[in-house]
């Protein structure tokens, strides 16, 4: 009000709707979470009385239920377990060969590349079959670490992809002078490479985090033990396993995408540039 | 001659740790990846039910799968969805990233973190999230249109085999939209700004400059995005599965969820891997075909 009005022309309206429309859509973004939220908190015959309005008490009984009558958290370490120990072999394996493909020109140096390349562009889904008979010929199927066969094998593309082209970027001639010096081959790598490709590491690892996180196919296929059961998974059993208790499935849900969210939230700026990297480039 | 023989040891000493390093990645991809492919391919030519017998049928199930019309309904599915998630996802991310660009747009930033937010979440969530939205009974849809008094328009959303592929589509695009957007934006940022302001002088508007100066120069980008676009909805299937599992009917049904029902529910292990070669021929044609289309002018600029 203090301030002098703005002279009103015939550009403020669609100015206005230009925002208007931007403020509708971010808020359809979040607004799900929202409403899971308030829902999570009601009880059943409360959600179907109306599923709009405000819950009556802040009711954390689905939650506790899912503690204690769900295998939620279960599947949340199982699925944590997977992420975790996938990326980081992911991050070291790709590393290893990246680094190699980039910096040595040898005999078969562009068949191996293009060889990995060609993965990002196999269907994952032409592979269920296949892999679901293999795994279970070859008894790798239905163990703990069955899962992180797939997520690493497809993980490697993409990220041999982004390592080798930001290790191409690096100047020679620190690993030159550490030669020099004395170092050997994997010394050389370890000790003065790897820091130095930091970033794009993370990058990667962001990157693989999510899709690992988020996978479902061959969780759904190459797991069929209960105890090993994924997120993704276990939150489509809950429509089955139980009478859909909508409340409950959506603070399930809630749950599950809690320490996601919370990651997203506080480094979007960084995963944002990491998976837009990714994307561009493959 | 020290000097030679010091070199000679480095020479050895290097291709073995070429070698180690290459090995680990090697093995796992081509196991995991590649033997698939050829196990699908042997597959195909058997009559498979899972169990111990398994006859040699030869290059029939390919046969039959050519004349399969589920199959390929499923296909034309995913073909639909695509057209819509291109049109729907690009198309709206462009213009969403023009007014982001344009100087009156408020909370810029905070839009485009909140507009990626949902491509970092599950399939399964959204799945499951807009299968919320779309129950009749307690769906925020149809909420909504009763609490403003248009209970006619409340329908059961996803039981309508004529609209599925369209309702079905809704989310997909929903969730990637934020995700084009960023691409979208980052192409934006690297025209110079300078331009625009020539053609502000010359009295452009700014939809003129959005369409005539903008579309043109991220021209490339577009194309990437196109691309990633219709790769990934080759490929739908958490959606779909947790929405309508392929139905009403098979009417939503998608080609990875009909592999999957062939495998797991029919148990026709033969008949699904003929069906993975296909779907491996198709997806590698459409992405190839496409990615062949967009890389040749592009090159052709750059030269």
């Amino acid at each position: 009000m203090k301030k002098p009005k703005k002279v009103v022309t015939w550009k403020s309206i669609p100015r206005f709707f230009a925002n208007l429309i931007m403020i509708l859509f971010s808020v359809s973004c979040v607004f799900p979470i929202i409403w899971l939220f308030g829902s999570s908190l009601k009880t059943e015959s409360e959600f179907m009385q109306s599923s709009m309005a405000l819950p009556a008490a802040f009711n954390l009984k689905n939650y506790i239920s899912i503690f204690t009558e769900t295998k939620m958290l279960l599947y949340m370490l199982n699925s944590f377990r997977n992420t975790v120990i996938s990326v980081a072999i992911i991050v070291v394996v790709s590393f290893l060969a990246a680094y190699v493909l980039s910096r040595y020109r040898f005999r078969g140096r562009n068949a191996i590349y293009n060889y990995f390349m060609l993965g990002m562009l196999i269907p994952i889904h032409a592979l269920l079959v296949p892999m679901y008979v293999q795994f279970k010929q070859a008894g790798l199927a239905n163990h703990w670490y069955t899962l992180l066969f797939p997520y690493i094998a497809f993980g490697l593309p993409i990220s041999i992809m982004l390592i080798e082209s930001y290790v191409a970027s690096i100047p020679k001639e620190l690993e030159e002078a550490a030669a020099i010096d004395g170092c050997g081959f994997f010394k050389t790598i370890f000790k003065v490479v790897f820091p130095l490709t930091g970033p794009i590491l993370a990058t990667v690892a962001i990157i693989q985090f999510f899709a690992v996180w988020n996978e479902f196919s061959f969780a759904l296929i190459l797991v069929s033990k209960e105890i090993l059961r994924t997120v993704p998974v276990g939150l489509t059993m809950f429509k089955g396993a139980y009478t859909v208790d909508y409340p409950r499935m959506m603070a399930g849900i809630l749950f599950t995408m809690f320490p996601v969210m919370l990651l997203y939230f506080a480094f979007s700026k960084r995963i944002i540039e990491s998976m837009v990297a990714g994307a561009v480039k493959g | 001659m020290k000097k030679s023989k010091k070199q000679y040891a480095m020479k050895s000493d290097i291709k073995w740790g070429i070698i180690i390093c290459l090995l680990p990645a090697l093995l796992i991809y081509t196991y995991v990846v590649v033997v698939p492919i050829f196990k699908a391919f042997y597959l195909s030519l058997y009559n498979w039910s899972g169990g111990a017998k398994m006859s040699f049928v030869g290059l029939k199930n390919y046969s039959i799968l050519l004349k399969d019309t589920a199959f390929w309904d499923s296909f034309a599915n995913n073909i639909w969805i695509t057209i819509l998630c291109v049109i729907g996802q690009i198309g709206i991310a462009f213009i969403f990233s023009a007014l982001l660009s344009a100087r009156f747009m408020k909370l810029k930033s905070i839009h485009r973190v909140v507009a990626y937010f949902p491509s970092t979440i599950s399939a399964v969530v959204v799945g499951f999230v807009w299968m919320f939205i779309f129950n009749y009974d307690y769906g925020l849809i149809n909420s909504l249109l009763r609490a403003v008094g248009l209970d006619k328009l409340a329908s059961a959303w996803l039981d309508n085999p004529a609209t599925i592929i369209l309702i079905v589509s809704i989310p997909l695009i929903w969730q990637y939209i934020g995700y084009y957007m960023v691409i979208i934006m980052a192409a934006m940022t690297s025209i110079d700004t300078s331009i625009y302001e020539v053609a502000e002088i010359d009295g452009a508007s700014g939809i003129q400059r959005a369409l005539k100066i903008t579309l043109p120069l991220i021209k490339s980008s577009l194309l990437v995005a196109t691309m990633l676009c219709i790769a990934g909805n080759m490929k739908i299937f958490d959606h779909i599965y947790v929405m309508t599992n392929g139905g009403p009917g098979t009417s939503s049904m998608v080609m990875a969820l009909d592999v999957y029902k062939t495998t797991f529910i029919k148990n026709r292990f033969g008949y699904a891997s003929a069906m993975s070669i296909a779907i491996l021929i198709l997806s590698l044609l459409l992405v190839g075909g496409v990615r062949l289309l967009v890389m040749r002018p592009w090159k052709k600029e750059e030269n």
